[in-house]
């Protein structure tokens, strides 16, 4: 019971929640990124410099736990970081839009091409998050979770071959697939062990095999095994991150050993729930473009009740949110978590 | 009203059995293709396999041998595209095979588009089509072009991280009635909005019909920023571009 729990660090917090141990109460979580242009504002950190330069990004995430009350700081905004290191064009747009990789401008074409660079983690773009890593971790020693991020082989894909490309490759050639995925693979477990070593207590991993893209058995044939050997080999708390429809994969990524699974508002909290059980913990699932970047906090608040009462064990905006997001609608969700908690204490 | 057995090619019959359940569905599609020769079911066939390459020798074929372009495209490609659509909305398959699809559609409208550009075949309707601004996905916006050039529509296309200058400059220049916006991510949403109020601005709004999509938006998104319809896959692109079109010609 909530009520029987001693007071818990933000830390902590998150990470009994990740083991799905008791807590005193829900924390609150967005495993992908918070940074919105009012926060970059106050703090003087905006985009693209802060997704660059390991001092602002660090100050940009922390306003993640100063300002909104959540449980987590995340410096890795963006999902480009190590695809910039590897050689993918990026596009670093300015203050009020994400970075993104220019997917149109591929670098590979075959499994041959796939070079993982030795400077991977020594090069500019991903140093910033170690670096911004270290940062916080100092700054904020065991008071708050700290959450990195490396990004899954399906996502890498994507950008180094080409999102098209990328899946009639999946279609034509499962073989050829795998093999590429496999040599991807190891940045993903590169990236994920230095953040680890910087100070990180959790890892985000996006893999975007959305079902708005790729069918369950999709997930099933490539990427469930993959997932299983992160989990072995990435030494902290791995939160898979999927956005979409994914309840037709819920089941295979239960049985991965990843300790979360960062879900979207198009998948029911209690439906979410009842697929996966106790072997992995949910975080989510509020809508982003609907409710906090359109609405208003009592729609906020709905949607985290609807999660606390699942017993969705991390509550959280479903991915990134909008950079133009309100922050009042982003305080709602730590707000309803301890008001919800009061009322049933 | 056509039976099932009318229709020539096993595979069809098939695909018909097994994936569709809506009553209508069923209905059109049996006298669609009871009604189509086998040659245009085998292309059909070709197409919903995602065959590019039965589908190009199947096509070239028909057109040698004297059938028309608009019968291989309308009965042929288009038919063998709605069952697609079909199966792609009820999710039985996913984006990897709709785009094996396209490329068959693609291998076959590559010897149909010249013939009937040549033709004078007046278009149904034109249409300005992009990613807005700050977002770099086209995977959605190229189905429904191919979709909408497949169904008679003439599309220009801006590609993507479109800016709302750049699409008022392509509605001036082409004269298209028609603008489709895309946009997959949560963030560049609102570019969506800022350009229909661009559009606003100038005075160009109230001859324009705008249409938007994308994985994350919604009807309820596309109602708050004033667009005149969503469309939630390329099938859904195509009924409103036909529907917005009429809805012009009704004045």
């Amino acid at each position: 019971m909530a009520d029987a729990i001693k007071a818990m660090t933000s830390r902590e917090r998150v990470l009994a929640a990740l083991n799905r141990e008791p807590v005193d109460r829900t924390p609150v979580c967005n495993p992908t990124s918070v940074a919105t242009v009012e926060l970059m504002d106050l703090v003087d950190a905006p985009f693209p410099q802060a997704n660059r330069e390991p001092e602002l990004m660090a100050r940009l995430a922390a306003t993640g736990y100063t300002e909104l009350g959540f449980d987590t700081i995340m410096p890795v905004f963006s999902i480009i970081q190590e695809s910039s290191a590897i050689g993918c064009k990026i596009q670093w747009e300015q203050k009020d839009n994400w970075p993104t990789v220019k997917m149109r401008e591929p670098i590979w074409e075959t499994a041959d091409d796939i070079k993982i660079p030795a400077d991977l983690c020594t090069h500019p773009d991903t140093k910033c998050v170690t670096e911004a890593i270290k940062i916080l971790r100092k700054e904020y020693g065991d008071e708050v979770a700290i959450i990195g991020k490396t990004m899954g082989p399906w996502s890498m894909g994507y950008h180094c071959f080409g999102v098209e490309p990328f899946l009639l490759l999946s279609l034509d050639d499962p073989g050829k697939t795998k093999l590429c995925l496999d040599r991807m693979k190891e940045a993903t477990v590169d990236f994920g062990i230095a953040q680890a070593e910087a100070g990180a207590d959790a890892i985000t991993l996006p893999d975007h095999a959305t079902g708005d893209l790729v069918s369950g058995e999709y997930y099933e044939r490539y990427l469930r095994d993959l997932h299983i050997e992160f989990a072995e080999r990435i030494p902290i708390p791995i939160i898979l991150h999927i956005c979409g429809r994914t309840v037709d994969r819920m089941e295979y990524i239960a049985q991965t050993g990843m300790h979360a699974f960062h879900y979207d508002s198009k998948n029911k909290p209690a439906e979410s729930m009842a697929i996966v059980g106790d072997r992995i913990s949910l975080v989510g699932n509020i809508n982003n473009p609907e409710t906090l970047f359109s609405k208003g906090p009592e729609e906020v608040s709905a949607e985290v009740r609807e999660n606390l009462e699942a017993g969705v064990q991390l509550v959280g905006p479903e991915c990134a949110i909008p950079l133009q997001t309100a922050v009042e609608n982003l305080k709602a969700i730590p707000q309803t978590v301890r008001d919800w908690h009061k009322n049933i204490a | 009203m056509a039976e099932i057995g009318d229709i020539a090619n096993a595979f069809i019959r098939s695909e018909i059995e097994e994936f569709l359940e809506r009553p209508k569905e069923i209905e059109h599609m049996v006298n669609m293709f009871a009604a189509s020769s086998e040659r245009m079911q085998n292309i059909a066939a070709a197409l919903i396999d995602g065959d590019n390459g039965a589908c190009d020798e199947l096509t070239k074929g028909a057109l040698d041998d004297g059938v028309t372009a608009l019968e291989v495209m309308d009965d042929g490609l288009i038919a063998g595209m709605g069952i697609v659509g079909i199966k792609f909305r009820e999710n039985f398959i996913f984006v990897p095979e709709v785009l094996a699809c396209a490329r068959a559609m693609k291998a076959g409208m590559a010897y149909i588009e010249p013939i009937l550009s040549a033709s004078g075949v007046e278009p149904i309707g034109v249409a300005v089509m992009g990613t807005v601004k700050g977002d770099l996905h086209d995977i959605g916006k190229n189905l429904c072009i191919m979709m909408l050039r497949g169904s008679g529509f003439v599309v220009h296309d801006l590609g993507v991280d479109v800016s709302p200058d750049d699409f008022i400059e392509a509605i001036e220049e082409h004269k298209a009635p028609l603008l489709g916006m895309s946009a997959l991510l949560t963030t560049t949403m609102p570019n969506m909005g800022l350009t229909i109020e661009a559009f606003i601005d100038e005075g160009l709004r109230d001859d324009l019909r705008i249409m938007v999509g994308g994985a994350p938006v919604t009807q309820e998104f596309a109602d708050d920023m004033g667009a005149d319809g969503y469309g939630k896959d390329a099938m859904a692109c195509v009924e409103l571009a036909r529907s917005l079109m009429a809805d012009i010609r009704a004045g």
